[in-house]
């Protein structure tokens, strides 16, 4: 039996503008806990901003503006008690380049945790295995742990970033196309974790390929607007709307 | 998904987005901030001590009658230290252009061609080690420029063309030069090397040769920002104090020719304001002179400043 | 090929080619030769009067024996303090102007200031120094005054290398850093800073290599053509190797006698000048070599 998934992101008619540019229109979209939501359409659909929207990471682009409402557990995460630092905290994000600190491997993990004002060597300790291992990485740096993590090779550095974001225990992660700047091995260890992490993940994606192998829902924006979401399955097999089709069977993007 | 029944029109335009400041990132911020207007602060504060100091000049002081501005601007006699002084301007500030000028007669070809070398001409190992060297060389101390000018080259003049001193215009020109070449140099590369290689590349597949490349396609495409190269060089040299004070002579007249000694704003102020009395009103003229070396380098500065977007813009 | 225009002009074209192509060798090896001629004439006659008496003994006779020792301490000296008064100066609105300012008229007339400030000729800061620090403070000629008008000489210099090496540290480590929850001070101060510190400061030693070889802006602010001792507190005259020059050439008892010392201080001065801007370039091309991002 399949029970009613529990929502735990809603939006609620969210638009979004840069400036004058019209970016996000009306969109209203329920995301469900411990599955994997695919974002995907051609660039320039919205995607991207929606998924910054959900860490509050554009509220550092000059000139951006929010109508409509967001919820994250319950909770308006754009309301005048909401702390976009805490948020931050609670929802990672991985991005599309690998971008480690020129840092040791160690110090990289150990960022989030500092902030928060984790210092003892044990506690840490606990914490960088704990993240590694649910990254999928520490068999291959347990030993290197001090080496700097920009020497890593392309893979690792974007699993060494999702290490970094999973060391906060964060209730979601946004992945903005985490796998673009990867090669095919790399995309597939990285496909792999997103498959079996027991974790919200809501991941943007040009790769319609990847969103049917690994997302449980997707979701397909063009123009600012979200034009279907429903079960990847049926959505890539039956596209209710014309638009989907079209995009999905290549016919334009 | 979109809800047809919440027409676009009809919604807010929503509320700006800003990052939240804690009072500990406020605190740094304007920290910063003040950091920066004090750079601001700085020029505003240069303008204000030069040009009140040197104002004093020019109004009745202690019973003495101030200087006229025609006298300062249109009179040549600068004797500041007579019994009755004057103060005319005009001999010192047709030596600081004569030596300009002249200086940038030399440093404007040797400079850009230099650049022109550097950027298509020399291959790329020894334009790895020139443009190092060349940023070196614009470090020499004028000092030593100034002292190798008196002790090498005006006996050298002297001697070799018969005349009663090598400490001249000419002499001052050459190490001007040798001091404003590396800028020009380093500027106009940049120029020269911001110019697309596709452009290039365009010129020789219709059958140009390198040189009617460099001639039609890279100098045409990158005269604004050699003409700011030049126009920066001609401001440093302008500004060059200790090589002028030391090889350019010192005579307060216009100078006529080659030979001739003359005496810039610059080593006027240099070599007369450690000889005299603070808040005297030579003290004052030669702040008066300050203001107008000030005023020049700046008129020379917005000048490259507009220069390089007007040829932007036709660009 | 248009058939008529085959070969067409062949041979003057590649005449011209060579002409021009000689003329711009010549300008290149001409004003590479003067300034490498200069360098070898100073060593040439610099290098007789070294000794390590030289280095490290106070002048006498006049000037004509002895050594350049407080000199050559006044030099670092004034160095230092420049630096010391540039540093946090120009760091700070380095991180404004990279980190912080949004696009507005504050910022443009900013940028205007620090882009004109680094026109003035320096002879102007030495007047500046003279009239704000040395007469209106009241801190008089002075060590202290000489590193505050050299240190306001350097900051649009190092303010503009500061910035520049911030905004190459790549937008992605302060967005990876924000989104794991920290501030934006905390970003710059934890991730950007650690990265873009080597180049702002190599920045900032290769403006410094340029002050210390600066006259005009210390003749009156610091500068005394002989000290007894070596200066025991900031209000101190010093002596500085520039001015020393300067005054041995131009203003000495005995011009002639004292070549060898003029010659030895040029030297002396150049190796100090140019061995710190060699130092700061070699650090920079190394950074950029084995730049990980």
């Amino acid at each position: 039996m399949v029970a009613e998934p529990q929502t735990i992101i809603e939006a609620r008619n969210v638009d979004f503008y840069y400036g004058d540019f019209h970016a996000l229109k009306n969109v209203s979209i329920n995301i469900a806990a411990q599955e994997v939501t695919a974002m995907i359409g051609p660039s320039g659909c919205g995607k991207s901003t929606f998924l910054k929207l959900l860490n509050r990471m554009n509220d550092f682009t000059p000139g951006a503006r929010l109508a409509g409402e967001i919820f994250i557990s319950g909770a308006s995460i754009y309301g005048p008690d909401a702390d976009p630092v805490d948020i931050r905290r609670r929802v990672g994000m991985v991005f599309q380049r690998p971008n480690p600190f020129a840092k040791s491997i160690y110090d990289n993990i150990c960022y989030g945790p500092r902030l928060v004002g984790i210092r003892k060597p044990q506690d840490l300790d606990v914490l960088v295995e704990k993240a590694l291992r649910a990254a999928a990485l520490w068999d291959e740096v347990k030993d290197i742990l001090s080496k700097s993590a920009m020497e890593l090779s392309g893979g690792q550095q974007q699993r060494v970033c999702v290490a970094r974001a999973l060391a906060l225990e964060p209730e979601i992660l946004l992945m903005d196309e985490p796998t673009s700047a990867l090669d095919p091995i790399a995309t597939a260890k990285v496909e792999e974790w997103i498959k079996n992490a027991n974790l919200t993940i809501v991941i943007v994606t040009h790769n319609m390929q990847q969103a049917a192998r690994i997302s449980d829902r997707t979701a397909f924006f063009f123009m600012g607007e979200l034009v279907e979401f429903g079960p990847t399955m049926e959505l890539f097999t039956r596209p209710q709307e014309t638009q989907t089709e079209n995009y999905i069977t290549g016919r334009f993007g | 998904m979109t809800d047809e029944s919440h027409p676009p029109a009809a919604r807010d335009r929503g509320t700006l987005l800003k990052p939240k400041l804690s009072p500990t990132e406020k605190g740094a911020r304007f920290f910063f901030l003040v950091c920066a207007i004090s750079a601001l602060g700085q020029m505003l504060l240069i303008m204000v001590f030069l040009f009140t100091e040197a104002g004093r000049l020019f109004v009745s002081l202690d019973g003495e009658k101030g200087v006229s501005l025609g006298e300062f601007f249109l009179s040549q006699d600068w004797y500041p230290t007579y019994p009755s002084p004057s103060y005319g301007a005009l001999a010192l500030v047709a030596g600081s252009l004569s030596v300009t000028l002249l200086s940038i007669l030399l440093a404007g070809p040797l400079g850009v061609g230099l650049a022109i070398y550097l950027s298509s001409m020399a291959g790329r190992r020894s334009r790895e080690w020139l443009k190092p060297a060349i940023e070196l060389l614009a470090s020499i101390p004028s000092v030593v420029l100034g002292f190798v000018g008196m002790v090498a080259i005006a006996p050298f003049l002297q001697n070799a063309l018969g005349l009663p001193s090598g400490l001249n215009i000419l002499n001052a020109s050459l190490f001007l030069a040798v001091m404003a070449t590396p800028t020009v140099a380093s500027l106009g590369e940049d120029a020269l090397s911001a110019v697309p290689q596709s452009v290039q590349d365009a010129s020789y597949a219709l059958g140009a040769t390198h040189w009617e490349t460099i001639w039609k396609v890279i100098l045409p495409a990158s005269l604004s920002g050699l003409s700011t190269a030049v126009i920066l060089g001609l401001g440093r040299a302008l500004g060059e104090t200790i090589v002028v004070l030391m090889v350019a002579g010192g005579a307060a007249q216009i100078p006529l020719s080659l030979f001739d000694s003359a005496r810039p704003l610059t080593s006027t102020l240099a070599a007369e304001m450690g000889e005299t009395a603070i808040g005297s009103a030579h003290y004052h003229a030669l702040f008066a002179l300050g203001a107008v070396l000030f005023v020049l380098t700046l008129a020379f500065n917005l000048l490259a400043h507009y220069l390089g977007k007007y040829w932007r813009r036709k660009a | 090929m248009l058939e008529a225009q085959k070969g067409f002009g062949r041979q003057r074209r590649y005449r011209e080619q060579k002409l021009a192509f000689l003329a711009i060798r010549l300008a290149a090896g001409l004003s590479l030769g003067v300034m490498a001629a200069i360098i070898i004439y100073i060593v040439v006659n610099g290098v007789p009067a070294l000794s390590w008496a030289f280095l490290t003994e106070f002048p006498r006779d006049n000037m004509s024996a002895g050594g350049i020792f407080p000199a050559i301490v006044g030099t670092v000296l004034l160095a230092v303090g420049a630096l010391l008064t540039a540093l946090p100066l120009g760091f700070g609105a380095a991180i404004y102007l990279a980190e912080y300012a949004r696009p507005g008229p504050l910022v443009t007339a900013i940028r205007l200031g620090v882009a004109n400030l680094a026109g003035v000729p320096s002879v102007v800061f030495g007047l500046f120094g003279l009239s704000l620090f040395v007469t209106t403070l009241g801190f008089g000629r002075s060590l202290l005054s000489g590193s505050l008008t050299l240190g306001l000489l350097i900051l649009p210099t190092v303010t503009a290398a500061a910035e520049e090496a911030l905004r190459q540290t790549p937008a992605s480590f302060r967005e990876a850093a924000l989104a794991l929850g920290a501030n934006r001070w905390q970003a710059i101060r934890q991730v950007v800073l650690p990265a873009a510190l080597p180049g702002m400061l190599t920045g900032a030693i290769l403006a410094l290599g340029r002050a210390a070889g600066e006259t005009a802006p210390i003749v009156f602010t610091a500068s005394a053509a002989y000290t007894l001792l070596l200066p025991d507190s900031i209000y101190r005259e010093v002596m500085a190797l520039p001015t020393h020059i300067l005054n041995l050439a131009t203003n000495s008892v005995h011009i002639e006698a004292t070549r060898p010392q003029q010659f030895g201080s040029a030297l002396v001065l150049l190796v100090l000048v140019l061995g710190l801007s060699t130092f700061a370039i070699v650090v920079r091309a190394k950074l950029r070599r084995g730049r990980q991002w």
